[in-house]
């Protein structure tokens, strides 16, 4: 593989476990093997406080590319994610996350993290990914915050 | 005295001083009488009586206190407008960061010991900050610039290892001194009053080869209900009387009064400390037998490897040593000098200076300022100061440069936990390694992690190479980088069997000194890898359970090179030698009785 993309997760790696902001989990992953892999990280994003959010801990893997940090991760939380901006798959549209428009390769884990936890409730209704979510956005607020609360009960607390 | 424009670089700068001991205090007066106004001071020791003789800034009522704050009190009782930011710490410690060594234009290091040095060296690299690094050993001293990318880093150049024997030099033919001590102290008082599961090389010695029931009963063993007095002198034939011709030429030495350390004792008077001594152990700390290491401040245990070390040597026909010699070389004391660390210390700040000067003066790579100096205890070249260019960094420095190392080890036998411990942390100086194969991490280390990555991570520490998740062949590069100290480095790995003498040959015979060219002299090797490409530096200090039992670090600057075993005339086939079988008597030789009953008389 690339030294480079190895060498640049190495030091997330080590930046991140140094210092991470509150209640975030990101941890490269762990095969039944025992080989850890540090080209998917399983991370926990908690919803942030005082938002419909709050109370959630919400798992994203990180996929990382041998062009890493040319391009950036795919970020993917669990298939059928409700948000706006998440794909049916899981993916997560985000423009810091795109190539082609605000990925720069200077962005950190760290970056990508918090830029995701911000997402969860400033959804960006530009960017449409999924009909379900994007639809109560617009259209009904009051079930829209009931579908957001409920799905933060679905990912408690693991601690 | 200084100028102008050495004033304004001065007042200006912010130096940090790792280390506040023999080096540090004089460091730190200078500093302060040159006019320097902002330092840091990182120590992580207090005071104790023994340093009050040269660390002029502490006084008896600081013992206990912490150097780096009384240390700074001190100075400011003279210079009260200073700034000067004492830490009560490991300089080790994660909080003095990169981004900690950053806010300073110089790094002055005044350290006793190799590792702390070696993670200064790296740090000031990864910061890009000036180092000047010192040290001293009795009259001698030296001083040496370190500038990322412009003169050779801390690391760049071998430093001297401790000293190792090899182990048939102790074991079968001493030639000095100090081979007697390490018997005396690695292996007899091992033996004796360690850890007896511990390998140890007085184990596989026995002359009766015939009596193998007998044989498996451990010689040194105190038997049940076995006097003190007898089993001392069981174990004073075992390991002297065999090995003696000479005994009854020093017989009628006359009696000297044991109170003065600096006295040599006679043959007589050691084989009387040496009884003593064991006795001592068995009457006064039984509960400690087993688990004993020595220590140099344990004054039994001084007693006991001198005795040992005069008794063995006399046998071989090399002077005696006095208790206060013999606690010098057993301890590796060297008896540090004020005046060769204030000297020193004066040096350090001459070199900051420069460094100092040299941001502000456009100063350009070629025309070197700086200089090493190295500080002699006897006139050379009509100098005792004498300056040295500094080197130009080497392009093979695996601190400095990204060149690969190689490692030669046995994949199939050598665990995880082999090279994390005996490669990683002893040789690369690591503390928190991150260890890679490709994009797979095979290792970590540290408070941070969570319970199930340290539960595989120690799984993987017990796994073989070869049978790691993924597995470490001959080819592999392995990338190790530290957590805290900004080092990567490569590793190829080489695989090679490790050639074990022991299961080819028995004890006692004749070992022959071919090797072939693929397998590991396990001699020469202990740990079973060679690791090439790098500058030999010896182990972390301190790490007393390493692999040879005959290491000692000798401080004076000896060149000789450690000579690898030769089976000469000189070396005595183990078979040959007549030791008394301890299990029945029935091993003794005629001789060995009649020497026996001999000493018996002296000693009685």
């Amino acid at each position: 593989m690339s030294g480079i993309a190895r060498g640049r997760l190495a030091e997330e790696r080590k930046a991140w476990r140094k210092n991470h902001p509150h209640g975030f989990v990101a941890k490269p992953e762990t095969l039944p093997d025992g080989s850890v892999n540090l080209m998917v990280w399983h991370c926990t994003i908690p919803g942030k406080a005082g938002t419909d959010w709050e109370g959630g801990y919400y798992p994203l893997t990180l996929h990382f590319s041998e062009d890493y940090p040319s391009k950036p991760p795919k970020c993917k939380f669990p298939q059928g994610f409700f948000h706006p901006n998440v794909y049916p798959s899981g993916t997560v549209c985000l423009s810091i996350l795109n190539e082609d428009s605000g990925w720069r390769p200077a962005i950190t884990v760290k970056q990508i993290l918090v830029g995701i936890q911000d997402l969860l409730d400033q959804p960006n209704p530009a960017d449409p990914a999924q009909t379900e979510g994007y639809h109560l956005f617009i259209q009904d607020t009051v079930e829209y915050k009931r579908r957001v609360r409920q799905q933060a009960k679905q990912y408690p607390s693991l601690i | 005295m200084a100028s102008e424009g050495h004033l304004s670089p001065i007042k200006g700068a912010k130096v940090l001083m790792v280390g506040a001991g023999g080096i540090g205090c004089e460091l730190l007066k200078t500093l302060a009488l040159s006019g320097f106004q902002d330092i840091h001071i990182i120590d992580m020791d207090t005071i104790e009586v023994s340093n009050l003789n040269r660390q002029f800034l502490f006084r008896q009522s600081h013992v206990g206190q912490s150097k780096a704050k009384v240390a700074r009190d001190a100075v400011l009782n003279f210079r009260p407008g200073m700034s000067i930011t004492p830490h009560h710490a490991n300089v080790k410690d994660p909080e003095f960061n990169v981004d900690f060594f950053k806010q300073f234009n110089v790094v002055l290091n005044g350290l006793d010991n190799l590792d702390a040095r070696r993670h200064v060296n790296r740090l000031c690299l990864a910061a890009d900050v000036p180092l000047v690094e010192s040290g001293t050993t009795g009259f001698l001293g030296q001083v040496t610039v370190h500038i990322k990318g412009k003169t050779e880093c801390y690391e760049c150049q071998p430093k001297p290892a401790p000293k190792t024997y090899p182990v048939c030099t102790i074991t079968s033919t001493p030639s000095k001194f100090v081979h007697c001590i390490v018997w005396a102290k690695d292996l007899l008082f091992a033996k004796l009053f360690g850890d007896k599961n511990q390998e140890n090389d007085l184990n596989v010695r026995s002359s009766d080869a015939t009596n193998s029931s007998e044989q498996a009963k451990d010689v040194f063993e105190r038997r049940k209900d076995e006097d003190i007095g007898q089993y001392g002198r069981r174990i004073y034939d075992h390991v002297f009387v065999a090995l003696t011709d000479a005994f009854s030429s020093v017989s009628a030495m006359a009696s000297l009064g044991l109170k003065n350390p600096q006295d040599k004792w006679s043959l007589l008077e050691s084989t009387r400390v040496f009884l003593e001594a064991l006795k001592q152990f068995f009457l006064k700390r039984e509960k400690e037998i087993g688990n004993l290491s020595f220590d140099k401040d344990d004054q039994l245990a001084v007693e006991f490897v001198t005795a040992a070390a005069n008794i063995r040597a006399a046998s071989f026909g090399i002077p005696l040593h006095s208790l206060f010699e013999a606690k010098g070389i057993a301890g590796n004391i060297v008896h540090a000098v004020a005046t060769t660390n204030a000297i020193i210390a004066g040096l350090i700040v001459i070199e900051a200076i420069k460094v100092l000067q040299k941001d502000t003066d456009n100063y350009r790579c070629g025309s070197y300022l700086f200089r090493m100096t190295y500080c002699l205890e006897h006139v050379s070249r009509k100098m005792l100061l004498m300056p040295v260019e500094p080197y130009e960094p080497n392009k093979s420095c695996y601190v400095c440069s990204e060149t690969p190392l190689l490692l030669e080890i046995n994949t199939h036998r050598s665990k995880l936990r082999d090279f994390v411990e005996k490669i990683v942390k002893a040789k690369l100086g690591m503390n928190f390694p991150l260890i890679m194969h490709g994009s797979n991490l095979l290792y970590e280390v540290g408070d941070d992690l969570d319970e199930d990555m340290v539960a595989n991570y120690a799984a993987n520490l017990e796994k073989v190479l070869s049978e790691l998740p993924s597995p470490v062949n001959s080819g592999t590069r392995l990338t190790v980088e530290d957590l805290q100290q900004e080092l990567v480095c490569s590793i190829n790995i080489k695989h090679r069997m490790l050639l074990n003498f022991h299961s080819f040959w028995g004890w006692g015979v004749f070992i022959p000194l071919q090797i072939c060219s693929d397998e590991f002299d396990e001699e020469k090797e202990p740990d079973g890898m060679v690791l090439t490409g790098w500058t030999q530096a010896p182990a972390v200090v301190g790490n007393g359970g390493s692999t040879s039992n005959a290491r000692q670090a000798e401080a004076e600057k000896d060149t000789e090179v450690d000579e690898i075993s030769e089976p000469s005339g000189k070396k005595r086939k183990l078979s040959e030698v007549d030791i008394p079988n301890a299990a029945d008597g029935t091993g003794n030789h005629k001789e060995v009785k009649e020497l026996d009953d001999d000493d018996d008389d002296e000693i009685w």
